[in-house]
């Protein structure tokens, strides 16, 4: 007697494993290997989302990375993404043309505490790329900016060529009621700004350290500087966020890839509390 | 020069005693710079130091055939120059101003005169200079690592 074969049927997809698809409806280069994105779904669905959080963006047939939202959370209609060239996945997408399909798995991931700072003084610190997740904090505190303290933005980039959001930068410099503060690595001639690191620009920063929330991001190194600076400034170590980038796959605290001690960055951040991870942030091998 | 206003945002005069900074307004003045115009060149006499009030300096070194590279830029209360307090008294930088400033100059030959009969001056200045000199040393140490380089 023998068995008779049947072919399985198709395996079920859980749905937070299904990416939709969006179209580019615009490329806009922010420096020589990074592009900003908008993106829409033909279902034109809007997709919401809280400032600080990614999504999965899958380049077809290339593969698929986490990338932080950078657009305007009260204009869910459009998703937008900035991306910086530096691997086979985020060439393909910074490749990308208007017309072109991607997928998209998401929203993920915790937030900026936002809200946390009603009626506080807010401190955004943000270095190279890493201001791409602080701008949808931003648009968000502008657009109800009489809810907040003071508010100020510390951002470092490597050079001048290199800052982001050039355009939107001079806007809100001219702000009364935003202190923005800019510096880059290296200069050599033309540049009227700042040089040197961002800490260098924390003692200007108008902010009563013991009412304070901060929100950082950029390179573990740089946030870790930072935050260690702000705390010796007075500000509570349970009120300075850093987003963390680890390596998520599934997105959803599944698979474990992006595993940061006791946390998946994925589920539990990528912001999260820098008393909560300070001490891990000194561990090489995490 | 009245330091006072000053104070505020200077370290290095609010860690000062009264007396210690009657003293630096003795040998003060004040002055007003251009942008682009230079403070003091590599390898001069430090025989001056700065406090900005208001503007900007950059610190660079100068090469033959490139533009000047800038390694750091000092805003208002930020000390311009620490060569003149420890021998042999030579600028290791160039200072500029990168926009119209203005700043307190002070006589370094004085300073250090009255460091060698006033030791409380003299550890005054060697602590609150110290920490500025550890503050850059690990500001630059940063910018070594290059952190936003990509794919860093």
């Amino acid at each position: 007697m023998t068995a008779q074969l049947t072919p399985p049927g198709p395996a079920a997809v859980p749905e937070a494993m299904l990416p939709r698809p969006f179209r580019v409806l615009s490329k806009t280069h922010e420096t020589d290997d990074t592009v900003t994105l908008e993106l829409a779904s033909d279902d034109a669905a809007p997709l919401e989302f809280s400032p600080g959080q990614f999504t999965m963006l899958y380049c077809f047939g290339i593969g698929e990375v986490p990338i932080s939202i950078s657009g305007d959370p009260h204009h869910p209609a459009t998703l937008t993404h900035t991306v910086r060239a530096v691997g086979a996945v985020t060439e393909a997408i910074a490749r990308l043309q208007a017309g072109d399909y991607v997928g998209i798995r998401g929203p993920y991931g915790s937030g900026w505490p936002v809200d946390r700072a009603q009626g506080r003084d807010l401190v955004l610190v943000g270095g190279g790329i890493g201001l791409a997740p602080l701008r949808p904090a931003v648009l968000d505190v502008l657009r109800r900016r009489e809810e907040f303290g003071s508010v100020s933005l510390v951002y470092g980039a490597r050079t001048p060529a290199d800052l982001l959001y050039a355009d939107e930068l001079h806007s809100w410099r001219s702000r009364f009621d935003f202190q923005v503060e800019v510096t880059v690595d290296r200069s050599e001639g033309g540049w009227l700004g700042d040089v040197g690191v961002v800490t260098g620009l924390l003692p200007r920063v108008d902010h009563d350290p013991a009412g304070t929330v901060a929100m950082l991001c950029g390179p573990e190194i740089m946030m870790k500087v930072v935050a260690t600076q702000l705390v010796n400034r007075g500000v509570t170590g349970s009120d300075i966020y850093l987003s963390l980038e680890r390596n998520m796959k599934c997105a959803i605290g599944l698979c474990g890839h992006c595993q940061f001690g006791p946390d998946f960055v994925c589920w539990a951040g990528p912001v999260l509390p820098f008393e909560r991870v300070e001490a891990r942030l000194r561990v090489p091998e995490l | 020069m009245n330091l006072e206003s000053l104070r505020r945002d200077s370290e290095l005069l609010r860690s000062l005693d009264e007396a210690q900074v009657a003293f630096l307004e003795s040998v003060s003045e004040e002055t007003n710079v251009v942008a682009g115009e230079t403070l003091f060149e590599e390898g001069g006499q430090a025989d001056r130091f700065y406090v900005v009030s208001v503007g900007k300096v950059a610190l660079e070194m100068t090469s033959p055939g490139r533009a000047p590279m800038v390694i750091q830029t000092l805003g208002p209360g930020e000390l311009v120059g620490v060569s003149w307090l420890f021998p042999p008294h030579r600028w290791n930088w160039r200072a500029r101003a990168v926009v119209d400033t203005k700043l307190a100059r002070f006589d370094a030959a004085e300073v250090r005169r009255r460091c060698e009969e006033d030791a409380g001056l003299r550890s005054a200045l060697l602590a609150v200079v110290a920490e500025e000199v550890v503050g850059r040393l690990h500001r630059a140490r940063i910018q070594l690592l290059d952190l936003y380089r990509s794919g860093s």
